[in-house]
């Protein structure tokens, strides 16, 4: 029973690609793969890096290159499954193609760089104009527009309610939507990414707050002999990364202008540290007198809420070692990195790197000030 | 299609708010509340509908003699805790019934292949 041929371990990767429709690869391309590094960032668009083998006579340089297979613009789908359960990484459009002939036989590669759809967002720039919607209904108004590619809006509302006004400002979109979207985004206090799954050829585009709430992911041990689950992890905390922005605003009726109040930020950033950092620097925002009142407090909130991330940490994982992927943009817990830094973090950003034998994680947390707030952390 | 949400939905739908984790074979499962006279709520998984027979891709395996459906998991999954996705591709009632008999065929799900039927909750 024994001498049957084992599994080929715990973690399987599947490639799909197409124009559109994306389908599983002929197996001689995954075969060639040799290395896979994708990247997922909070707030940003996420990118991947293919590298294959190009042997001279295999089906890559023959057929699939000259037919158009790894052409830009290109869907590209990549699912992991790590023990059974599966997780689809990464769901994306090729940019760019490079090859790299050599001499020697074998050391031929042909690497593949792209983004994830939010590219498709990104393509032209149009003109538009929005009469009367709140910035949540113009972001479902342009999200709808890519559904044939399985993103699925995932919009919330403002924070501040900001009901428009036709009569007295017409709100216009210049430049690409993916522009637009993330300038609404960072205006709120939100971020703008696309989550890919948990389908195949699904995404959601999640436009809303953080998830800065719920049950962790399986902590990360540091530091703890044969139970360490991180290959290393570095702390820095940065005192002036957190500033106190000022805005003032003037009334049109009466030509006054306020100095509004600070807003707490805790709705946007649920508290992960016990001890918040003390702003150490004041900002005041420009041009936020002339905007409508709303508009300037969810401003002044956004820029409170961004800053407010002044510990930062970076390590890597043995993702095999670990047992589960981490998922950037949700919290983990840290145990065994001292009182000061252990406890709940927010992942700011993940790097996938796969090679046949090996699934590596790099990553980079963040919160907001030193101590665990609670005695746990989910194991 | 997808509408907007209010504000506070984006602190409800939040991950790992389902009582199953994603390796559980209940995490598609709906949750529902039963009332009982005296006003409380239960909740509960509903059942559980078993994906499709002829629409998973699967490889063949002759079963050998003590064999159990966990240590093929383990096989050909890496973990043990997965037979359920074993159990799911056979037509059988009792998991224990796949490795009764020496020399029977089983279908083992392929490693990385999407089950059709899942669901759409991601968190």
């Amino acid at each position: 029973m024994f001498d049957l041929p084992v599994g080929q371990g715990p973690v399987h990767i599947t490639l799909l690609m197409g124009p559109k429709l994306a389908r599983p690869v002929p197996a001689e391309v995954t075969e060639a793969l040799l290395s896979a590094q994708i990247t997922a960032t909070a707030g940003e668009r996420s990118g991947f890096q293919l590298a294959f083998d190009l042997t001279k006579n295999g089906i890559i340089n023959r057929r699939l290159l000259p037919e158009g297979f790894f052409d830009p613009k290109t869907r590209i789908i990549v699912t992991v499954s790590v023990r059974g359960t599966l997780d689809v990484l990464f769901d994306g459009l090729i940019v760019r193609q490079e090859v790299g002939a050599s001499n020697q036989p074998g050391h031929s590669t042909l690497t593949v760089t792209g983004e994830d759809l939010t590219l498709l967002l990104d393509l032209e720039e149009r003109t538009a104009r929005y009469p009367n919607l709140p910035p949540s209904e113009r972001v479902l108004n342009i999200l709808r527009r890519y559904s044939d590619y399985g993103i699925r809006p995932d919009v919330y509302t403002e924070q501040i309610a900001q009901p428009p006004h036709q009569d007295l400002r017409v709100h216009y979109q210049t430049g690409t939507d993916l522009q637009y979207v993330t300038e609404l985004a960072q205006a709120n206090g939100y971020t703008f990414y696309l989550e890919p799954g948990p389908n195949p050829g699904q995404s959601s585009a999640r436009w809303g707050p953080e998830v800065r709430l719920g049950i962790r992911q399986h902590a990360l041990n540091v530091n703890v002999d044969a139970n360490s689950t991180v290959d290393q992890l570095t702390f820095a905390y940065d005192g002036t990364a957190r500033e106190e922005p000022q805005a003032r605003w003037q009334d049109p009726g009466t030509r006054v202008s306020t100095l509004l109040p600070q807003p707490a930020i805790s709705p946007l950033r649920p508290p992960l540290g016990k001890r918040p950092t003390p702003a150490l620097k004041r900002k005041t925002l420009s041009g936020t007198a002339k905007q409508q009142r709303e508009q300037a407090e969810a401003e002044l909130l956004a820029r409170a809420a961004v800053s407010a991330d002044v510990i930062t940490g970076s390590g890597s994982l043995d993702v095999n070692r670990h047992g589960y992927i981490l998922q950037p943009r949700q919290l983990v817990g840290v145990r065994g990195a001292g009182r000061a830094y252990d406890g709940d973090y927010y992942v700011k950003s993940v790097t996938h790197t796969l090679r046949p034998g090996s699934f590596q994680q790099n990553f980079t947390i963040s919160r907001e000030g030193l101590e665990a707030r609670s005695d746990y952390v989910r194991p | 299609m997808a509408d907007i949400e209010p504000y506070e939905n984006a602190l409800g739908a939040i991950p790992g708010a389902h009582p199953y984790s994603r390796g559980s074979r209940y995490h598609d499962a709906e949750i529902g509340i039963h009332r009982q006279a005296g006003g409380t709520e239960v909740r509960y998984a509903k059942r559980r509908l078993l994906p499709s027979l002829d629409q998973q891709e699967t490889q063949e395996h002759v079963v050998g003699g003590g064999e159990r459906v966990d240590l093929l998991a383990q096989r050909y999954f890496g973990e043990p805790g997965q037979w359920w996705q074993i159990a799911d591709a056979n037509p059988v009632l009792d998991p224990r019934e796949l490795t009764d008999e020496a020399g029977r065929v089983i279908d083992i799900p392929l490693a990385g292949g999407f089950p059709s039927g899942r669901g759409d909750r991601r968190v």
